[in-house]
């Protein structure tokens, strides 16, 4: 089972079709709402050099924006 | 082979596929989301019949309605990008690899957002620089931030970052912003806001993360510097119509000319409706009518 850490903003659209995608194919995750969750902002930055939601973490893979083939690839879907 | 192939799934290309299936016209519909532009909207409340919706909930309630349909291929996650005409029918293929065949067009692709063009904006691209404020706001706390453009998309986005950052700097090319005064005068009331009128963006600053933008005033002619941590980019869009320019005329603003009454392009066999096309005003409730107009005319054109 992989490890997966989405770091999200409460109004942010691709962040709730991420979330949907995982649902959808059965993916759970770990999730870290960083307009409020100051350290984890900065882990988001860390990770991902940028400030735009959301980052994707998939085993250290690091995803920026709801990339939809990277992330079925990633996760091994179909 | 289809009778008619519709791109787009935002209320124009919904609009098309319900009234095409519902004419029985065998058609495949191809977009990459539901929702088109106002997708990331916190509050739409101007489509009619719904007091407020936000831009997610609106594009799953065109998703189902389009979905309900009996006999409409959909193909979602996917995007068009190049179509042949052979004289007969259209040849689409789309960005996962798959091949559409169809004999009419009906192109409800959009817009997308116009970039700066300055150096500076695609290097710190995310690294500052954004252009979803609904999503990136809250990551601008207690920040220095730059809107520009002052738009009704401008307007908004100093309405969302106003609960996070601390200092917003609004610059607009004219004389004065030009988004809804409703909207203005909430955010005016706001002093973290400084409006700029007559300046033009030159230059985005920073190495690692944008750290400041450098800008003319065009009436004294003077550059000038903003220390600044974010900039958004709010200064309108241009239409999805690359893929078709060899088949249909485009004006200059690379919109697809339509024949308003029918929304037919200037090939006899495409039509095309919404941001993507030359009408004059672009709303969610125009798109989906026009696109009625245009498919009830596809219907006129298959019953002759």
């Amino acid at each position: 089972m992989s490890n997966i850490i989405i770091y999200s903003t409460p109004n942010c659209i691709y962040c709730k079709m991420a979330k949907e995608f995982f649902a959808k194919n059965s993916v759970t995750y770990k999730e870290f709402n960083v307009a409020d969750d100051e350290k984890a902002r900065e882990e988001m930055v860390a990770k991902s050099h940028q400030l735009g939601v959301p980052v994707i973490d998939v085993d250290g893979e690091i995803f920026v924006g709801f990339d939809r083939t990277g992330l079925a690839k990633a996760l091994k879907i179909q | 082979m289809f009778v008619l192939l519709i791109i787009g799934g935002g209320p124009g290309g919904v609009a098309a596929g319900v009234y095409a299936a519902r004419k029985k016209i065998k058609t495949a519909l191809v977009t990459d989301t539901f929702g088109g532009q106002s997708l990331v909207s916190t509050d739409v409340q101007n489509w009619v019949g719904t007091k407020s919706v936000s831009g997610f909930d609106l594009g799953k309630m065109l998703e189902e309605h389009l979905r309900a349909q009996e006999d409409i291929e959909i193909v979602d996650s996917d995007v068009v990008i190049s179509v042949k005409d052979d004289g007969e029918k259209f040849v689409a293929l789309t960005k996962n690899g798959k091949t559409l065949e169809a004999k009419f067009l009906f192109i409800a692709s959009g817009s997308r957002r116009k970039k700066l063009n300055v150096p500076g904006e695609h290097e710190l691209d995310g690294k500052g620089v954004a252009y979803c404020s609904t999503c990136d706001a809250p990551l601008f706390k207690g920040k220095v931030v730059a809107v520009v453009g002052g738009g009704n998309a401008g307007l908004e986005a100093v309405g969302d970052l106003l609960p996070y950052a601390s200092k917003i700097y609004l610059l607009e090319r004219g004389d004065h912003p030009k988004g809804d005064p409703v909207t203005l005068e909430r955010i005016k009331k706001s002093e973290k806001l400084s409006i700029f009128t007559n300046v033009q963006t030159r230059e985005i600053l920073g190495d690692a993360f944008v750290k400041g933008l450098k800008y003319a005033d065009t009436k004294s002619g003077e550059t000038k510097e903003l220390a600044v941590e974010g900039v958004f980019v709010e200064i309108g869009a241009v239409p999805n119509s690359e893929f078709v320019k060899e088949l249909v005329e485009l004006n200059k603003f690379g919109e697809i000319v339509v024949d308003h009454k029918t929304q037919r392009t200037s090939h006899p066999r495409i039509w095309a409706v919404g941001d993507v096309s030359d009408v004059l005003y672009k709303q969610n409730n125009i798109s989906a009518g026009d696109a009625v107009k245009g498919i009830l005319n596809i219907y006129e054109e298959l019953s002759r």
